[in-house]
């Protein structure tokens, strides 16, 4: 019988699959499982691991950890779910195939080869974080060591949080020389925000149309800086500034439900790269890939029940987009998960920190080690699909329709929400916190502004109950003038909070949309 | 040589990197806490080891010691009776005790670990250091922020 020795650990080096950055560490493991992080100085980062790193380790043997596979929240037996899927893809015609973010490459071409294979034609992506529409900006890798011969950089979002590895780079080129200027865009005050030298505070959700005043472009007649309340001369002094600079950036970095629409944000930071002749950045956890359509039209066919089963492959869909699904409840979902959830017939999968594979990064191509095996029961995607099938051949990238936008249209929407105030109903909009990682560390926090909360008889840390059209939850109350009056704002990491978010299935493109979301608050007990 | 973690407030990106790190270290019980002053700036406090440490002289049961070589000052899980008079003397509001073992939390930079304490190597900006006094004098902490650029931090 094999001894415990309970002080015996092994370090396994493998990379942090989380953001485009790559750090390597170290898991630490003993006899009962993961027992820690080391951060490894001789490492890519040179020990650097941010919290969302030193966080993933844990979801190796998490609690949670799905092993088996579960159908209404009881085990059931491997085979008995692959006579079901069997007998379901049998009818192609029948079945939607989708994929979320937490997939390499080598999977994304395995999903495709075997939807040839068995003749499935309903492909599409389930990654609904905004980011995703930044991906058109992720052609030429980029290497954070450019940024030294920069003279202005325009940040959109809030990248130290996105991205903490960014953070040491960017403040040392801001302190390296006062001419530098860190010009930020953002609806709340962050982290970012604290160290810009112009913070351009937008009103909540109008980000877009302030990238198309400052490439100098008039959208049918809006008054930007009205619409915006950034003034019309600090526009045309950044915008005339990041035009005459030699050498500039413009970082994109876009959380969940902060925007009213993505899409015109991803032609608003095009339209000013040309302008400027400056390139754009986009700081993406992951990229994600096509389909060969986008979500919504999946949605219409289970509408008009032309589809009866949607098999999902990654590990958030539909679990992370309760709203989502909720409008396809005639649907008959299979999904991959690392997580128990009750509910949906669900198969244990492997993490991206237990796969080898590659995965599309701000820097270019990224190499998952594959180190770490994955836990006991979960399989990977790729010996998922050959209990399946055992024959078929990787298929190629596919390429979604492309994006049609009409920017006058869109803009006048983006107006017309922004002006929607009601009394005692805030905007709420989504954040990006490092440190509430999955609310790993710490619950989400409302942040609310401070005036708000006097009116409301609200304290610090009180408890307070959020509700929106989708449903009602119970979140702590941060007091911070970080948001403007009106606005609260939430971390969007767990299934609970990312629930609240209205969403809007785009008519013309059929992409899914998460926005600022009209909720009501009171102090609850 | 005493070694101490020092905070550059200018490079401070408020991330909680520090934080993560030791709470995933010492299973969920983090010992360098985060204190903000809201729109202002972010500030990881971590245990200064002081050489005349208040929490040493106010600990009933001495759980408390310091090593006059190191100037480690740390303290015995096992003496601890859980008072908490360490948590009210710490004039920096470093020492924790959490409501669930009531056993004061208390730094001890990692002294487990060779390359030393593990929120100062996890620092994404690189603003937590870790110096000796000497290496203290020479850096140049605080002096962008106070001479240099009066207006370069955090403004609400």
């Amino acid at each position: 019988m094999k001894k415990i020795d309970p002080l015996a650990t092994t370090i396994t080096k493998t990379i942090c699959p989380l953001c485009s950055f790559g750090c390597e560490f170290g898991v630490v493991f003993d006899d009962f499982g993961v027992k820690g992080v080391e951060y490894l100085k001789d490492g890519s980062s040179g020990g650097r691991l941010c919290p969302r790193g030193s966080a993933a380790a844990f979801y190796l043997n998490h609690p949670r950890r799905l092993s088996m596979p579960m159908k209404n929240g009881k085990a059931v037996d491997w085979s008995k779910v692959l006579k079901e899927l069997k007998k379901v893809i049998e009818k192609p015609q029948n079945v939607a195939i989708t994929f979320d973010r937490n997939i390499t490459l080598e999977e994304y071409m395995a999903i495709v080869g075997f939807c040839k294979a068995v003749g499935i034609e309903n492909i599409a992506s389930t990654y609904f974080e905004p980011e995703t529409f930044l991906k058109t900006f992720l052609n030429t890798p980029f290497a954070i060591d450019e940024i030294n011969d920069a003279e202005v950089i325009i940040v959109l979002g809030d990248p130290f949080n996105q991205a903490p590895m960014s953070s040491k780079e960017l403040i040392n080129w801001k302190l390296s020389n006062r001419k530098n200027r860190l010009v930020v865009i953002d609806s709340i005050n962050t982290h970012t925000a604290g160290f810009a030298s112009d913070f351009l505070k937008v009103v909540v959700g109008t980000e877009p149309l302030l990238l198309f005043a400052l490439a100098q472009e008039n959208i049918g007649g809006i008054d930007i800086p009205a619409t915006t309340g950034v003034v019309a001369s600090v526009i045309n002094d950044i915008s005339k500034s990041f035009k005459e600079a030699q050498n500039g950036f413009i970082f994109a970095s876009l959380p969940f439900g902060h925007t009213y629409d993505p899409l015109l944000v991803t032609e608003g930071l095009s339209r000013l790269s040309n302008f400027s002749g400056k390139k754009v950045v986009p700081f993406v956890e992951f990229s994600g890939f096509d389909g060969n359509q986008h979500f919504g039209s999946i949605m219409n066919l289970a509408k008009k029940k032309k589809i009866k089963h949607l098999i999902n492959f990654g590990e958030l869909f539909p679990f992370y987009y309760p709203q989502v699904f909720k409008s396809m409840k005639a649907l008959n979902i299979y999904a991959t998960s690392t997580m128990k959830y009750n509910g949906f017939t669900t198969l244990p999968v492997a993490l991206n920190l237990e796969k080898a594979g590659t995965v599309i990064t701000t820097f270019g191509k990224k190499n998952l080690s594959g180190n770490i095996k994955p836990a006991s029961g979960a399989r990977t995607v790729n010996e998922i699909l050959t209990l399946f099938k055992e024959d078929y051949a990787e298929g190629a990238p596919l390429k979604a329709p492309k994006f049609k936008i009409n920017v006058k249209e869109r803009a006048a929407k983006v107006v017309e929400k922004s002006k929607i105030k009601k009394k005692k109903i805030f905007t709420l909009v989504g954040e990006k916190i490092a440190f509430n990682f999955l609310a790993f560390f710490e619950d989400e926090k409302v942040k609310m502004n401070p005036l708000d909360a006097v009116e409301l008889g609200i304290k610090p840390n009180d408890t307070v109950s959020v509700r929106s059209k989708h449903r009602n939850i119970d979140l702590c109350a941060k007091l911070t003038g970080d948001v403007s009056r009106g606005v609260v704002a939430v971390p969007a990491e767990t299934p609970a909070v990312k629930g609240l978010f209205d969403f809007e299935i785009d008519g013309v493109n059929n992409t899914i949309n998460f926005i600022p979301t009209k909720v009501e608050i009171w102090r609850k007990g | 040589m005493a070694k101490r973690i020092i905070l550059d407030l200018d490079l401070c990106c408020g991330c909680r990197s520090c934080e993560a790190a030791c709470k995933a270290a010492f299973k969920g019980e983090a010992r360098i806490r985060h204190g903000e002053i809201t729109g202002e700036a972010y500030l990881p406090l971590a245990c200064k080891h002081c050489k005349e440490p208040l929490c040493l002289a106010a600990c009933p049961v001495d759980a408390i010691t310091r090593d006059e070589e190191t100037g480690l000052v740390t303290r015995s899980s096992f003496l601890c009776i859980g008072c908490k008079s360490c948590v009210h003397a710490c004039p920096f509001g470093v020492i924790d005790a959490p409501l669930v073992r009531h056993v004061a939390q208390k730094c001890t930079l990692c002294k487990d670990r060779e390359d030393g304490p593990r929120c100062v190597v996890a620092c994404s900006s690189g603003a937590l250091q870790f110096l000796s006094e000497e290496e203290i004098e020479q850096y140049e902490i605080g002096m962008r922020m106070v001479s240099k650029d009066l207006f370069f931090r955090r403004r609400s």
